[in-house]
């Protein structure tokens, strides 16, 4: 469902991702860990093309996206490939200006030109889903972050996106709601959908993820099953990151 | 040489040909007939002209301030101008003559004017008349623009005193006269209240002037003697007084009804003006904000050339350039078109530059979701960043709604027909500075305290709606 070759991204100067390669088979979740600053958000932006790539290629669903294309047409394919892959970010940018039921379908309605009505039917079901069948009519504002948050990934649903970007998702949220959240997660994979999540909390992504990729300083230093990362990982880097991240956990 | 005490005179040497203007050949020098007659009458009274240098609408204000001793401007003695100074004896008597296009074939009178615009001096025997008879008509402050919009078809005829159109008209190939100079009026010294002394003398040195033929040397120099003229000198000689020549022109009084109603129509078109070009400046501040903030580079600088230009200039020239100028490439647009077009232009660099700071208060964030969602950029900013950006122009648009509203009052300059000019006009008619300014203050407020009202209502519910942006970014 996704495959990434050779990936590079200057910044600035600045080299922010170096060489990185993985696949994510079609239904299962990655996640992808590091310290910030290791260029995992970047890698995220990669994917739904907000970012153009300097080496290599990747591929989204069924749109392939080459650093050697002319920046043209490379925006015009990563339009096509952000409409298969649907985006939740950190800070949400839920629209403020819009109700909760706006928010979820004003793309399918003005980028996908579907009825108005079906959609609307659509929304409501998402809302259910992500529990929140009585927000329809209320405004972001008035929503906590973990409110927002369901918000903006119902949004993202309703586009029927076969992939799932998730950026830090549990930054804003409690340990129950945490969890909460992961199994939300977790019943996506069963409508479907492949799911990346970036996040530097291995406790969140330990019951969520299929496999693991860890970063450092924009190189992937280790992917592998999530079982086989955490429990016996090659890199002493990797087993610092873990080490580091339980003792934080525990304190 | 004794010491001789000035005698200050007041006149506007504006477009003020024959009767006093700056001489071509040397600017600093002021010359014309009257300025002529004004060093015989005090030569004659032992003391020192002094010019000072007024404006024609303002001069009886300025008498009774002070600034001055007489007007001697072609002053007419008009009934309502008796309540507020004193009149010497006349020294001339003019008559008024039409002129229209010289292709014109439809306007031999002033009869013929009833659904024509006929422009004429404000505040003077000949707007009064235009005004008593019910002729559409527009005050300028000189002669030189009456005749200009004549000849660009902005209006269609000119009344003028004589000697004006006699030294402005005549001899334009463009314009003729439409019928023979009709009516009298008399042209008087205008001195202040109590200064009975002072017009004794002044009395006593036009009878000598007039007697001795000194005047009729200049009014001849100057092509201006004529029949009407030889009546005056010989009144003087056989030692009557003028006093009891009251010609019908001079004693039209200002109609407080007339008035009122001309104040509203002011009002109106202070308002159409305003909304005029609101409209603009909003419709033509967004590609100008869009093509300085994302456009190519040639465009940026266009842009923000446009933008330096109209904000770097003052509104009053550009109105003026718009007015004046354009007609010379050929392009003569009315003064309310040109106004709204102007303050249109002007503002829409001050709206730009509201839409820009908007536009980039929008979290960069916003465009990321919309294009996450598969919009393109043009789709991502009708649908997700105008309507946000709009809620935060929304109040300083209304303020500066509220600035345009009072800057509509530049259009005063090039004679359009709105509530400062009819402030200025009808208060120097009647006098009634003090009543009037209140009526006309009471209007612009009754506008402009409600708009600013809604900017501040609109930027509390602003200030409210925005901490989602906030809390998200921190």
């Amino acid at each position: 469902m996704i495959s990434v070759e050779g990936l590079e991204k200057r910044k600035g100067g600045k080299q922010i991702l170096r060489n990185v390669s993985f696949r994510v088979e079609a239904g299962s979740v990655l996640g992808i860990m590091g310290a910030s600053g290791s260029g995992k958000t970047t890698l995220l932006r990669c994917l739904n093309g907000l970012e153009q790539i300097d080496t290599g290629w990747l591929q989204c669903a069924s749109v392939t996206l080459d650093s050697g294309l002319p920046t043209k047409s490379y925006r015009r394919r990563a339009n096509e490939l952000r409409r298969q892959v649907g985006t939740v970010f950190q800070h949400l940018y839920l629209f403020p200006h819009l109700s909760v039921l706006g928010n979820i379908i004003e793309a399918p309605v003005h980028v996908l030109k579907r009825m108005r009505a079906e959609v609307e039917t659509e929304a409501h079901e998402l809302l259910r889903l992500v529990g929140l069948a009585d927000a329809a009519s209320r405004y972001p504002e008035s929503l906590s972050g973990g409110e927002q948050q369901r918000v903006a990934i119902a949004r993202a649903l309703a586009m029927h996106p076969k992939i799932l970007l998730f950026d830090e998702p549990t930054s804003a949220l409690d340990p129950k709601r945490s969890t909460d959240l992961r199994s939300l997660l977790r019943s996506f994979v069963t409508r479907g959908h492949t799911l990346v999540v970036v996040s530097h909390a291995i406790g969140f992504l330990q019951g969520l993820s299929d496999n693991l990729l860890y970063m450092e300083g924009g190189e992937v230093v280790e992917q592998g099953p999530t079982a086989q990362i955490l429990q016996s990982p090659r890199d002493p880097r990797t087993l610092d990151f873990i080490m580091h991240d339980s003792a934080g956990a525990s304190a | 040489m004794y010491a001789q005490q000035p005698l200050g005179w007041g006149a506007d040497p504006s477009g003020g040909a024959p009767y006093v203007f700056p001489d071509p050949a040397n600017p600093d020098r002021y010359i014309g007939y009257e300025k002529e007659m004004v060093d015989a009458l005090a030569a004659a009274m032992g003391r020192r002209p002094e010019f000072v240098p007024s404006d024609w609408e303002t001069l009886v204000s300025a008498l009774e301030r002070g600034s001055f001793d007489v007007i001697v401007n072609g002053l007419e003695p008009t009934a309502d101008r008796a309540r507020q100074i004193l009149f010497s004896k006349p020294y001339y008597i003019f008559q008024l003559q039409l002129t229209v296009r010289t292709g014109d074939e439809n306007i031999h009178s002033l009869a013929d004017c009833t659904n024509h615009v006929v422009g004429t001096l404000g505040n003077t025997a000949a707007s009064r008349i235009l005004q008593r008879d019910g002729i559409p008509y527009r005050g300028y402050l000189d002669p030189v623009a009456a005749y200009r919009d004549l000849e660009l078809k902005r209006i269609d005829a000119v009344l003028m005193d004589v000697p004006a159109e006699a030294f402005y008209a005549r001899d334009n190939p463009h314009l003729k006269r439409a019928g023979q100079p009709f009516e009298r009026g008399l042209y008087v010294i205008g001195l202040r209240k109590g200064d009975e002394q002072l017009k004794a003398q002044v009395d006593a040195a036009i009878d000598k002037i007039l007697a001795d033929g000194t005047l009729e040397g200049i009014l001849k120099r100057w092509k201006l003697w004529n029949e009407a003229q030889v009546e005056l000198q010989a009144r003087a000689r056989a030692g009557q007084s003028g006093d009891e020549l009251a010609y019908n022109l001079t004693s039209i009084t200002f109609n407080w009804r007339e008035a009122l109603i001309r104040l509203a129509r002011a009002a109106l078109v202070t308002v159409g003006i305003a909304f005029g070009s609101m409209l603009i400046a909003m419709l033509l501040g967004l590609p100008l904000a869009l093509g300085q903030s994302k456009g190519a580079r040639w465009l940026q600088s266009l842009c923000t050339l446009y933008v330096e230009f109209f904000r770097g200039t003052p509104v009053l020239v550009q109105l003026l350039f718009l007015y004046f100028g354009l007609p010379t490439i050929g392009l003569a647009m009315p003064g309310w078109l040109t106004a709204l077009v102007g303050l249109g232009l002007n503002y829409a660099a001050y709206e730009s530059q509201v839409y820009r700071a908007a536009l980039e208060a929008i979290p960069r964030g916003q465009w990321e979701a919309a294009y996450s969602l598969g919009m393109t950029p043009v789709l991502a900013f009708r649908r997700i960043i105008l309507p946000q950006a709009f809620r935060v122009a929304l109040p300083p648009m209304t303020n500066d709604f509220v600035s345009l509203f009072k800057d509509t009052s530049v259009a005063y300059a090039i004679s359009v027909w709105e509530l400062a000019t009819a402030y200025r006009e009808l208060a120097n008619a009647s006098g009634a500075f003090l009543l009037l300014g209140v009526a006309v203050s009471a209007f612009y407020l009754a506008m402009s305290l409600p708009m600013a009202h809604l900017a501040r209502r609109l930027e509390r519910r602003l200030t409210k709606g925005r901490t989602l942006g906030v809390e998200a970014e921190a």
